[in-house]
């Protein structure tokens, strides 16, 4: 917003505002792509600990700059495209997956006002670019023209497709709860109360937020869920052809997706930049703070997922997803939506 | 009531959540991994790693060419030509171990009666090409010398089993 | 024969048996150091110790006692021998005690280690641990030589080199001086041992104290891929075991044959295998603007070809060498005559024999010299030309003095010979009877003639075979006066190839020129092609302007001169027949894979007659055989001597041609016992040989 100001006198309005959001928007995305590397450090960090392993530690202090190595790697790679692939398809496809992971972060509250485009239809916004999300699995998989990717990309979109159902019906209850398609207007929504007390967590919809978790875990295909990866059946599913900087992309897009799911816990059930209790001192550190505090909160309950649980059959997935998930956030959908009634509180 | 209980445990995540407390024990427990290129484990003074030929204190190798590590191992990975040295001295014009055959057996540092060919305690030598495997008498003696204290002191050490 | 009990077991076995023989033919084994079949029995090495019942109370060496000489038991019984009691074990645990008390633990070091006796019976009677804490003996090395390494320290006084060297090789330079611990073996003045044969003691030794110099260091037995073969140094086809590693050989040793080699052999058999390894033609070569320039076995094919089919079959010639087995032999025959030509010749020296078969056979066989009792040797000098022979003869000197006269230069052979000049005219004085010597022979039941090359090629040759035959027959060595089935007519060969090229007609058609006979017209330009199978001891400055095929094993006289060079196999490169000078038919078998591009000798006369368009009709080595036999039927009986040929006149009367012998002095056809052929002559260890036992009386005289 500064150099927006300090542009428009310079450059006038069109162009103020091209280059301040250009300049913002690349600023926000390496902040991102940073915090990124650290997740995925912490991510095998926090993997190795449990496993009473040290993790990656020779790079950098305690392996501050494995990822940033492994980036260099992967970039000065050969990369190597099968003969038999569709290389224009074969290409599109991990750039579809980055781009669209990245897309979503448009909406994203970080804190109060900080949002490029504070559209009224956030949640729907999300909830497309992540359904598109499995194009670029599908993609993958058909180009690579081998076995493996093709089964683990199938695997990828029936699971996907599963998950995003329970993930709808959790994201109605969330809507009806705080009156609002706005993803600052469902943070805001949690304000008030004085504190955590307030957020979404500690209502009627904490069995929803369990299911947003799980569904969550499902739909970025992280372990228990890592079906389309599969290591020990399909190699590594529709990665398998892939390697240097389409793989990297991937990779980042499939923790781009991640952390994006991170933070929409932490904006439907966990208050979102609030902070815990809304006394001075903790009101006084910015918002941004206790967002990304809340985000890595929430990532190192994925992190230690992976580590604890072990990973599902296929039928168990589906049997998770379509036997379990679904009637129970429908019968959820059905109960809040009869609290409110019952207790004439819905809001809006 | 089985069903039940199996139910109610895992609608309320008691399996995820007894899980979650052992991991972040293990988390937190000291960590069993050493840091390997700048730790490492103990190694026993009978370890078969490198191998390496000795030569005596003034220098003179050891090796005799008596071909009984040759003709023990049980990978062929040994070959050795003899010939009488200037000063009449049996002594190998070539010898040669191909580590890709070798199976560290140790039978070659038994079988030899001067303790000439030891399999010494390095087990870092991974290399580039195939070709650099394929150790000469040159390599083997340059091992030895390099490798003399550790090989010695293990020596003396298992001395007493032996 | 005489009835004894060992260990339990009755036998029947000759009086005059040892115990030890005795024991072994009632299949016990004794453990031995000093005693060997071959030497006269020492007794000093006390291993073979056994409990004799009724004998001295204590173990006797079963070496040194009869089996006649041995008391009954009471009641007629026969004798008792027990090998393996208590008290046997404990002796010979004894013993070896003793005899490892001195000897130096230096088994890893020891070229006898793995084949070494006193190593193998340690691990049956030894103990792992010395009683004693006392300094050991150390003895100096002795020099024996180029050929025999010594390690004195090892030396256990078996005494079995010195008897060898007294009584085999008949040369008394190794003894023993010194008594008790302070013996030692030595050869007096620290000079080479002066014998074909000295080599031998290598294998006698039955601990490392004797080693092959050559062979120092360079294998273990258990390396080595062991070949039973046969020698082609000279015409005994001495049996031998070649031994090699990867492509090359490594050392030779001796087979026991008894009709043959018994278990010797000559120190060039034994020592010629580094010549196989220098000198080698491994690929083809074509002379190209007066140099020998490299080729493909294509390129010298064609050359050949294009040679062949434009010269007359007049003008072509073939000569074989020394070296060659039979079958390159017959197949270089089938496809000259195919070719129509006649000039053929295996007689590299020009001897003057061919014809009937006894005409060039050593009837009496090897083994038969045994049994002469009085011998004349015409012109050979058989210590060079058959060491073995000599060996035989001296064998048989030694056992009944029998009379030995010659003629010819004086030689010392390692028995006494009475010399009756070197003149030959002197055979017709012989042959009717006018000279002293003739008594002795007549008088003789089993009378032996030894005719060698060195006499035959000379240019009166044929005459002095066919005065050879005339005496034969006068003095009852072939005629009926003779032994039943005794035929003392022998002629002594020493080229390995002759006997069977021979046999198989490799010798100058109707209107076909000789050795001589090709040398002339090539150098007068009547001959234009010449083919040289393994032929290097002719005068190839007479080759003149003639078209020089060699094809053998070694860059040698035939090679520098040749214009097509064929490289072939050596006689430990391939599968092949020896004809012995007896008429023993030998197989020798394929050791080593020939070197680089050369191959078989018989395939490349093969593949050449593939070349020019008219195939031999054999295109593997059965086949080849199989038409050998067809022509040659008496090649099909191996390891036999040819039977003898009876007292046929009208044989023994078309033996040589009738003709003036001349007066001249003989010089013998080997002036170098170890640069006979082209191998030797590649050899180091023979060149060295050469210089020490052959060269040095020379240098020492110009001093």
């Amino acid at each position: 917003m500064l150099l927006y100001s300090s542009l428009q006198n310079w450059l006038g309005n069109e162009w103020a505002w091209l280059i301040s959001n250009v300049v913002s928007i690349l600023l926000f995305i390496v902040v991102l792509l940073v915090m990124i590397a650290y997740i995925l450090l912490a991510d095998r960090k926090i993997w190795a600990a449990v496993m009473i392993r040290r993790g990656p530690n020779v790079v950098g202090a305690f392996g501050l700059l494995q990822s940033f190595a492994d980036l260099l790697k992967f970039v000065f790679k050969e990369s190597v495209i099968p003969a038999g692939a569709n290389k224009v398809v074969f290409l599109l496809a991990p750039l579809i997956t980055v781009t669209l992971a990245l897309g979503a972060w448009a909406v994203v509250p970080v804190d109060e006002g900080w949002v490029f485009a504070d559209v009224n239809v956030g949640v729907l916004y999300i909830f497309a670019i992540s359904s598109l999300g499995v194009y670029g699995i599908i993609m993958g998989g058909w180009a690579s023209n081998s076995k493996y990717p093709f089964l683990g990309a199938l695997r990828s979109a029936a699971q996907m497709v599963s998950y995003e159902v329970s993930i709808g019906f959790v994201i109605i209850t969330v809507l009806m709860w705080t009156g609002s398609l706005n993803l600052s207007e469902i943070v805001r929504a949690q304000a008030g109360s004085g504190g955590f007390w307030g957020w979404n967590f500690f209502s009627l919809l904490f069995p929803m937020f369990v299911i947003f978790f799980i569904s969550a875990l499902a739909e970025t295909n992280r372990p228990p869920f890592d079906l389309p990866e599969a290591e020990s059946e399909l190699v590594a599913g529709y990665q398998v052809e892939y390697s240097s900087t389409p793989y990297l992309l991937f990779m980042l897009g499939e923790y781009v997706n991640i952390v994006l799911m991170c933070a929409m816990t932490t904006i439907f059930f966990l208050g979102g930049w609030l902070p815990p209790v809304e006394i001075g001192f903790l009101e006084a550190v910015p918002g941004v703070i206790w967002f990304v505090l809340k985000v890595w909160i929430v990532f190192f309950f994925f992190a230690m997922v992976k580590a604890i649980v072990p990973r599902y059959r296929y039928d168990q997935l589906m049997r998770l997803g379509w036997k379990v998930f679904l009637p129970i956030s429908l019968v959820w959908v059905v109960i809040v939506a009869g609290y409110l009634v019952a207790t004439n509180s819905y809001p809006g | 009531m089985a069903w039940l209980d199996r139910t109610a445990r895992s609608i309320l995540l008691a399996d995820f959540a007894s899980a979650f407390v052992l991991g972040m024990r293990y988390f937190f427990s000291p960590k069993k991994t050493i840091n390997y290129p700048f730790e490492k484990g103990p190694l026993s003074p009978r370890f078969r790693g490198e191998h390496a030929l000795r030569r005596y204190a003034n220098g003179e190798e050891r090796c005799i060419a008596c071909k009984l590590c040759e003709a023990i191992c049980p990978a062929q990975a040994i070959t050795i030509e003899a010939e009488p040295r200037d000063d009449g001295s049996r002594r190998t014009t070539r010898y040669d171990i191909d580590m890709m055959k070798c199976i560290y057996c140790g039978f070659c540092q038994e079988a030899c009666p001067v303790d000439a060919i030891v399999e010494g305690p390095n087990f870092e030598f991974a290399v580039e090409t195939r070709e650099e495997l394929m150790y000469d008498k040159d390599k083997l003696l340059a091992n030895g010398d390099r490798w003399e204290r550790e090989i010695a002191k293990n020596l003396e050490l298992d001395a007493p089993y032996r | 024969m005489t009835k004894i009990i060992i260990d339990g077991q009755e036998i029947d076995v000759p009086g005059e048996y040892s115990l030890l023989q005795a024991c072994e033919a009632a299949g016990v084994e004794v453990p031995r150091f000093c005693f060997h079949e071959r030497l006269s029995i020492a007794g000093n090495c006390r291993m073979c110790l056994v409990e004799v019942k009724g004998g001295p109370p204590k173990p006797v060496a079963s070496c040194a006692q009869q089996v006649r000489d041995q008391r009954p038991g009471p009641n007629g019984e026969p004798p008792v021998v027990i090998t393996n009691s208590p008290m046997v074990k404990k002796a010979r645990e004894g013993v070896m005690e003793f005899l490892l008390l001195n000897h130096p633990l230096d088994c890893p070091i020891c070229d006898q280690g793995g084949e070494c006796d006193l190593q193998d019976q340690a691990m049956g009677y030894g103990i792992d641990e010395a009683r004693t804490r006392e300094y050991r003996r150390g003895v100096t090395d002795k020099y024996m030589g180029p050929l025999v390494k010594t390690q004195m320290t090892r030396c256990i006084h078996c005494t079995r080199c010195i008897r060898f060297s007294a009584e085999v090789a008949g040369v008394d330079e190794i003894g023993a001086i010194g008594r008790g611990e302070d013996m030692e073996i030595t050869t007096y003045l620290e000079k080479a041992v002066t014998s074909e044969l000295s080599a031998n003691i290598i294998d006698l030794c039955p601990v490392g104290a004797l080693t092959s110099k050559p062979y120092a260091f360079n294998a273990r037995p258990w390396e080595l891929r062991k070949t039973e073969s046969i020698d082609a140094m000279d015409a005994l086809g001495a049996n031998i075991r070649i031994d090699s590693r990867g492509a090359e050989v490594l050392r030779v040793l001796p087979r026991v044959n008894d009709d043959v080699n018994e278990e010797w052999i000559s120190d060039k058999t034994r020592f010629v295998v580094d010549g196989l390894g220098r000198q080698r033609l491994d690929k083809p070569y074509v002379r190209r603007d007066g140099k020998l320039k490299p080729a493909t076995w294509q390129e010298a094919f064609d050359a050949i070809a294009d040679r062949i089919k434009t010269t007359k079959p007049e003008a072509m010639a073939a000569i074989v060498g020394d070296l060659v087995s039979v079958e390159p032999v017959k197949a270089l025959k089938d496809l000259m005559t195919s070719l129509g030509v006649a000039s053929l010749d295996c007689r590299q020296d020009g001897a003057k024999i061919g014809g009937a078969r006894a005409s060039y056979l050593f009837n009496s066989t090897i083994a038969g010299i045994e049994e002469a009792d009085a011998i004349l040797l015409v012109g050979t000098n058989p210590r060079w030309e058959a060491p073995l022979i000599n060996a035989r003869i001296r064998k048989t000197w030694l056992r009944s003095g029998l009379p030995v006269a010659r003629i010819g230069a004086p030689v010392d052979l390692t028995y006494d010979v009475r010399e009756l000049g070197e003149d030959f005219s002197i055979l017709s004085g012989l042959a009717d009877g006018s000279h002293d010597a003739f008594q002795i022979l007549k008088d003789a039941k089993r009378p032996l003639l030894i005719v060698g090359m060195s006499a035959l090629s000379r240019p009166d040759g044929a005459a002095i075979l066919a005065a050879c035959a005339r005496l034969a027959g006068a003095t009852g060595m072939i005629g009926p006066e003779g032994a039943e089935g005794w035929c003392g007519f022998n002629v002594l060969h020493s080229a390995a190839a002759r006997v069977g090229a021979l046999d198989i007609g490799f010798l100058p058609g109707a209107g076909g020129r000789d050795v001589a006979g090709i040398l002339d017209g090539a150098s007068k330009g009547e001959v234009e092609l010449v083919w040289l199978l393994g032929a290097d001891e002719i005068d190839t400055a007479k080759l003149g302007n003639a078209f020089v095929i060699y094809q053998g094993s070694h860059g040698d006289a035939g090679a520098h001169r040749a214009d097509v060079i064929l490289p072939g196999a050596a006689y430990t490169e391939e599968d092949g027949i020896f004809v012995n000078l007896e008429g023993r038919v030998q197989a020798a078998n394929r050791a080593v894979f020939p070197p680089g591009e050369a191959r078989e000798n018989w395939k490349i006369v093969r593949a050449v007659s593939g070349v020019l368009g008219q195939p031999l009709p054999y295109d593997d080595l059965k086949a080849l055989r199989a038409k050998l036999v067809a022509d040659v039927p008496h090649l099909a009986t191996f390891d036999a001597p040819a039977g003898s040929p009876g007292a046929d006149a009208a044989l023994w009367g078309n033996v040589g041609a009738a003709g003036p012998i001349g007066g001249a002095p003989l010089a013998y056809a080997i002036d170098d016992f170890y640069l006979t052929n082209p191998i030797a002559r590649a050899s180091r260890t023979m060149a060295e040989c050469s210089k020490l036992y052959v060269k040095r009386p020379l240098a020492v005289a110009a001093e």
